[in-house]
């Protein structure tokens, strides 16, 4: 019962989109789908949900390929909400739900059900141009969920609520996970990621750069984080003596290192020690998500490349000079 | 492709629920049952408001010195002679509405004069001889010029009635007048006479009106609706609606319910404006008779409108809507922004109002509607259910043509269905492209 990518390809006229993605979500797992801006995460979920074809690699749910996979097993909150404006919310809500088979009559006490947990009953008879933004993708989550879906994909859930809401939302999220929905959402939220997810599985470039349970990926990088505040001091200057050591984020209550796996952290608590500063805070972890997001999306020289040999097609030794990075390893043959 | 028929009805349902209680759908519908009823009562209203049709008064003064002739029956018969000449063997038995002109003799002119004045009467005729003058001389009193037509036919009347006098004074007995004015024996002869007969004026005159309406009314189905199917599917696009409803729903069923759904609000619409206009076409003389008093003629269909042109009509309508709606839906698909619908559906419109005008123009004698252009138009599915409509309403094409025609129409319309789902596969997920020929080829292609 798990929903299994094996090398989807996609292109877009020149530009390569998907470059042989590959991960499995367990069922009843919350995944979190991770990737920079054009990653790749919405051509995934389109493919997933049969709206687009893959030009090479499949996707099976529980064995059975998604085209033979009967529509209602989905549901999706695409990236890009959508609503018809002129359309009253319930209205909206029992067509969204006769598209996927439920009942009109249960439609509408489902939909009226979710309006009332999200704190908008009264927004049943309003024209969805009439509701504010947050309000409108309350809707939409509702649109995704009304048919009780096994299978949830999510194109970022939370982004654009106010915490309140957040909080409603994350709480209806859970509970469809204890009733043995499977999640997939993608977020740039990295702190959600940490709460929600059990596995993560990070894109790039139509790669898929690392995956894996959440604490297997935090640990797998060869890096550990240490959080040190120091009284009195807050900028802390001659940590960049101590060797090994990288400040990644200075701040006003704790400072944030990055040590190698090599260097042993108690080398930084001597050090401050050895300088007579009073220790209030001192604390080692994995890296967080949000770190690992950055290190493997946020500097990546083949970048340019990839796209800029992709476009050029066959056009070959050209393709290179834009950066002065070595040869291009991001074209394909 | 599976058809999944619970989403195609759901698509359908929406589309006609949701376009049907607009407010601009609400109005239109009203004003076109306004200007329906409007059109058919139109003779009904301007006899009401106008007085048109009531009996005007037409009084002759006949001087002594010119009596002996019959001014008035001559006069009356002129004057109320009906426009069309009904030829033939009919001998038209519904002449049951009173005289147009009441024609009487007075003998106070001055009081006459004074009627014409004010208008109660619409002329007065006086009628005499000149002292020592051989022909009678003819006055017409009116308010209207020599060109209307009371005084042209007046001046007809005085024609024959001077005739008259001069045959009576010459000694030519009234009994042998008659004789003297007997119409001759007279027929036209067909060039071809294997050609079908030529139609009765009358008749054929009706067969053009119904055919010209109805291609009328089958343009602006088109034309209208076409637009709401194109404006509905860039809605769609436009707030990103459409890919909530891929999820569920595959584009081939988004497409085949939206002109089911479009489809079906439009006949609603049709039906709603035409059943009052052909219920008071129907019973006008009953209404006539009910508004300006009067008795009424037995109900019949109008003129021209026959059974087979009718059911001709609702096949052409549907199959030729059809054909135009999944058309016009596909092409919007390939847009993403409401302001490109009217550049991206200008083929279609063009082709149609081409159909259209070919089939107005051949209707009103412009265009020779048996030239071999307009017949062999008159099959090709675009322009079939103009011209096979207009021929078929005149008369000149037979049940077998307009058959066939349905049939070629009714073929081409999964072929256009074909094309129109690709494009919209492919179109509904593309945004900011411009569409070019290039990509709609590549769209068929499959890519």
């Amino acid at each position: 019962m798990s929903l299994v990518l094996d090398h989807l390809t996609k292109r877009f006229g020149t530009v390569l989109a998907l470059d042989g993605i590959s991960f499995e979500v367990a069922p009843g797992e919350v995944f979190g789908f991770l990737g920079g801006n054009g990653a790749g995460k919405t051509t995934t979920m389109r493919i997933v949900l049969d709206i687009l074809k893959a030009d090479s690699g499949t996707v099976t749910w529980a064995g059975t390929p998604t085209s033979d996979v009967p529509h209602h097993t989905w549901g999706y909150l695409p990236e890009e909400r959508g609503l018809y404006p002129r359309m009253e919310v319930l209205e909206q809500l029992v067509f969204f739900a006769d598209l996927q088979h439920v009942p009109r009559r249960d439609a509408a006490a489902r939909a009226r059900h979710w309006l009332e947990r999200f704190q908008i009953p009264e927004y049943e008879k309003r024209r969805a141009e009439e509701l504010s933004k947050g309000n409108q993708q309350k809707i939409q989550f509702i649109a995704a969920v009304i048919h009780e879906p096994p299978v949830l994909l999510m194109d970022e859930p939370f982004v654009g609520l106010d915490p309140v809401n957040v909080a409603l939302l994350k709480e209806a999220f859970l509970e469809m996970r204890d009733r043995g929905t499977t999640i997939v959402f993608s977020t740039h939220q990295m702190e959600m990621v940490e709460e929600l997810c059990e596995s993560v599985v990070l894109i790039d470039k139509g790669h898929v750069v690392l995956g894996g349970p959440i604490r297997e990926v935090r640990r797998s990088t060869g890096r550990q984080v240490i959080r040190l505040a120091v009284e009195g001091d807050t900028e802390m200057p001659w940590l960049a003596s101590v060797p090994g050591v990288r400040v990644i984020r200075p701040g006003q209550d704790y400072v944030e290192l990055d040590v190698d796996r090599e260097t042993d952290p108690e080398t930084v608590l001597r050090a401050a020690l050895d300088r007579g500063a009073r220790v209030t805070q001192f604390l080692i972890a994995d890296p967080s998500i949000e770190e690992i997001f950055i290190e493997k999306v946020g500097r990546r020289p083949t970048e340019e490349q990839h796209l800029v040999g992709a476009a050029s097609g066959r056009s070959g030794p050209g393709a290179g000079t834009g950066t002065g990075a070595s040869a291009g390893t991001g074209a394909t043959s | 492709m599976t058809l999944d028929r619970g989403n195609v009805i759901a698509v359908a349902r929406r589309e006609y629920l949701a376009r049907g209680r607009t407010r601009t759908f609400r109005l239109t519908t009203i004003v076109l049952v306004i200007a329906g009823l409007g059109i058919v009562l139109a003779p009904l209203i301007l006899r009401a408001v106008f007085g048109e049709g009531k009996q005007t008064r037409i009084e002759v003064s006949i001087e002594a010195s010119s009596q002996g002739v019959a001014v008035i029956p001559t006069l009356s018969a002129v004057l109320n002679a009906p426009l069309i000449p009904t030829t033939g063997t009919g001998s038209s038995g519904g002449t049951t509405s009173p005289p147009t002109y009441d024609v009487v003799g007075v003998t106070d002119e001055a009081a006459a004069r004074a009627r014409v004045v004010a208008g109660d009467t619409g002329g007065l005729l006086v009628v005499s001889r000149p002292t020592g003058g051989a022909d009678l001389s003819f006055e017409f009193i009116t308010k209207q010029t020599a060109t209307d037509r009371v005084p042209q036919l007046v001046r007809q009347a005085a024609a024959a009635i001077s005739i008259q006098d001069r045959l009576n004074r010459a000694g030519v007995p009234p009994a042998q007048q008659g004789t003297l004015f007997a119409p001759p024996t007279y027929s036209i002869a067909a060039a071809d006479p294997n050609a079908p007969p030529a139609l009765d004026p009358s008749q054929q005159a009706g067969g053009f009106a119904a055919g010209f309406v109805l291609a009328i009314v089958l343009f602006m189905a088109i034309v209208l609706y076409g637009q709401w199917i194109a404006y509905s599917v860039v809605e769609e696009k436009s707030s990103r609606v459409m890919e909530v409803i891929l999820g569920a729903a595959s584009p081939f069923e988004l497409l085949f319910g939206k002109v089911i759904g479009v489809g079906a609000l439009a006949l609603t619409q049709y039906f709603v404006v035409f059943v009052p206009a052909v219920l008071a076409l129907v019973f006008q003389p009953q209404i006539a008779a009910l508004v300006l008093g009067g008795s009424a003629d037995p109900v019949s269909l109008p003129a021209g409108l026959s059974v087979p042109l009718l059911l001709a009509f609702g096949l052409f309508f549907v199959f030729g809507f059809a054909l135009y709606a999944v058309l016009y839906a596909g092409a919007a698909a390939l847009v993403s922004r409401t302001e490109d619908i009217n550049q991206i559906v200008a083929p279609m419109t063009l082709v149609s109002t081409a159909g259209y005008l070919v089939a107005v123009y051949s209707s009103t004698g412009l265009i020779d509607a048996s030239s071999r252009f307009v017949v062999i138009m008159s099959y090709v599915p675009f322009f079939s259910p103009y011209l096979m409509l207009s021929r078929l309403g005149a008369g000149r094409a037979g049940p077998l043509e307009a058959i066939v025609a349905i049939v070629i129409l009714a073929v081409t319309v999964p072929v256009a269905l074909w094309v129109a789902a690709r494009f919209y596969a492919a179109g509904v997920l593309m945004y900011g492209q411009r569409p070019s020929l290039r990509l709609m080829v590549r769209v068929l292609r499959g890519g």
